[in-house]
């Protein structure tokens, strides 16, 4: 395989944007990304757009405003991981051969479908029984604090934690600390979360140069290496499943800590996928930067922050940066890339040199997560 | 095995094919592979794990064990907040259901056994659904416990 490079990165910040549909926001993240980076549209050998209801041909919707026609393109639809899957493929396309500069991107507007929880379209027998994300997530929390005798102001720390990191983030949708009693006093979602232990829905896009080594040279932009890529999907069955344990993420992991040849303990810092504060712990375990069932305590000592042991969501994570399902994994991957290459500002992780990304959703019944794709890069 | 009540008219019942009264007793249709002993819920034709069509639909035990379960207090469409949904390990499968007489989360553990009730109200009558109800301590039946994961 070709090595591959992230020679940019652009944001078009997140929040309610209920005027702006997804090729609308998947355009002015792409357009950023031209500009800042230089290439010309005809250098562009093939592009990929995340979303998952962004609807048809979004792709072609977004990168046609930027000269990008003729060329092959893609829409990805991966639910939580369209985004990242996206990048994936460009990854793929990258490291084959096959093309020597990608655009991946990933857009969503979620505020067309009004407030409350994300619709679940796909019916099955799990939502015909009313299941909601918050529900599935709320299960699995009920059993991680009876397994392992956490409780639920562990989930408070995590909210705190990333809301406090995502303070200082000029795209998060939220950029306001939150206190322990804010998220107590806070609407009851479903038991035991509570409004603050969960991610906004978002409006936003996110979108990244991906290249070989020869293009990346021809670039005045800094670049990080790629060392794993690793999409998965979940593994279906409907027997007894410990949900506090989201193999889906382990196993990804395990592939892209062997595609990198690093370890979790080479990670300076995680992008995690906290849709809820609960899934900050089980993923933390299942990538391996926690033992089992102390994810918990790791968050309360302080060793998943900023400038602690591996900082976990930098950021500000989904519950403060919020979360345009098909634009979160791209996003993860442009924060992982200003982190490596001393561009991240106030959110800086001192001396960042190694990042993994993850994403991991879908609510289908029997597997953990539909999806889940993960990304280790490094400084240069 | 016995054919399915009908819901009364107006209603309309989840999973009216796979679940089976027999008076108080209520089971539910699972699928069982000769091929490689995986267990379905909801029956399938072919086994998902290795695709075999060597499979035989059983009828479940009438109770189980919770997992987990929790209180849903933002509802989606079509049903009312709150209500509580708990996943229970019955027969060697895992299924979703509301606890209709509940009004907290069952703890992980909790002995339950099926029943057929209303779980949300709809504009004709009634959405009717296999559901649980905690057992009462004086219950002489075995308790099922949760086996080994997969």
């Amino acid at each position: 395989m070709k090595p591959v490079y992230v020679a940019g990165a652009a944001v078009h910040p997140f929040g309610k944007q209920p005027g702006l549909n997804a090729a609308e926001l998947g355009y002015r993240a792409v357009r950023q990304l031209v500009e800042q980076t230089g290439i010309t549209p005809d250098a562009v050998d093939v592009g990929y757009g995340g979303s998952s209801y962004g609807g048809s041909l979004l792709t072609q919707r977004v990168l046609q405003r930027v000269g990008v026609s003729g060329p092959p393109v893609y829409t990805v639809e991966n639910a939580c991981a369209s985004g990242a899957s996206a990048v994936h493929l460009g990854w793929q396309a990258v490291a084959s051969g096959a093309a020597d500069c990608v655009i991946a991107f990933g857009a969503e507007n979620l505020s067309s479908f009004g407030g409350g929880t994300l619709p679940l379209t796909t019916n099955d027998i799990e939502i015909e029984q009313g299941m909601v994300m918050p529900a599935a997530y709320a299960m699995r929390a009920q059993r991680y604090l009876h397994d392992f005798g956490a409780t639920a102001d562990d989930l408070t720390a995590v909210s705190v934690k990333n809301r406090r990191n995502g303070a200082q983030n000029p795209r998060a949708h939220f950029q306001r600390e939150i206190s322990p009693q804010d998220v107590a006093d806070s609407r009851a979602i479903a038991d035991p979360l509570r409004l603050l232990h969960c991610c906004p829905n978002s409006d936003g896009a996110a979108a990244v140069l991906l290249c070989s080594e020869d293009f990346a040279r021809q670039l005045d932009t800094p670049r990080v290496r790629v060392r794993g890529s690793v999409v998965r999907s979940g593994t279906f069955h409907t027997q007894f499943r410990d949900m506090t344990w989201p193999d889906i993420t382990a196993r990804t992991a395990k592939a892209a800590y062997e595609m990198a040849g690093l370890a979790p303990a080479d990670l300076d810092l995680v992008e995690l996928h906290d849709a809820f504060s609960i899934a900050e712990l089980l993923h933390a375990e299942a990538l391996g930067i926690a033992e089992r069932g102390k994810a918990h305590q790791a968050v309360r000592n302080g060793e998943f922050d900023r400038d602690g042991r591996v900082a976990v969501s930098p950021s500000g994570g989904l519950i403060s940066r919020g979360h345009p399902v098909g634009a979160t994994g791209a996003t993860q991957i442009c924060e992982a890339y200003w982190q490596l290459t001393g561009q991240a500002g106030p959110l800086q992780v001192p001396g960042a040199s190694v990042a993994l990304t993850h994403v991991t959703g879908g609510g289908i019944f029997g597997v953990d997560n539909g999806a889940c794709a993960m990304h280790i890069l490094t400084a240069d | 095995m016995p054919s399915p009540q009908s819901p009364p008219a107006g209603d309309r019942q989840v999973g009216a094919d796979i679940t089976h009264q027999h008076g108080t007793r209520t089971t539910l249709t699972i699928t069982v592979c000769h091929a490689c002993s995986a267990r379905w819920f909801p029956p399938r034709e072919v086994c998902s794990t290795c695709a075999s069509d060597d499979v035989e639909n059983i009828e479940s035990e009438p109770q189980g064990v919770v997992y987990a379960s929790t209180v849903v207090r933002v509802a989606p469409p079509g049903f009312q907040a709150p209500f509580v949904l708990a996943y229970i390990d019955i027969s060697g499968v895992r299924v979703l259901a509301h606890s209709p007489s509940s009004d907290q989360a069952l703890t992980p553990d909790t002995p339950v056994r099926l029943t057929v009730a209303p779980i949300a109200r709809t504009a004709e009558g009634q959405l009717v659904s296999y559901a649980v109800e905690p057992l009462d301590g004086r219950d002489d039946t075995t308790t099922p416990t949760t086996g080994e994961t997969r």
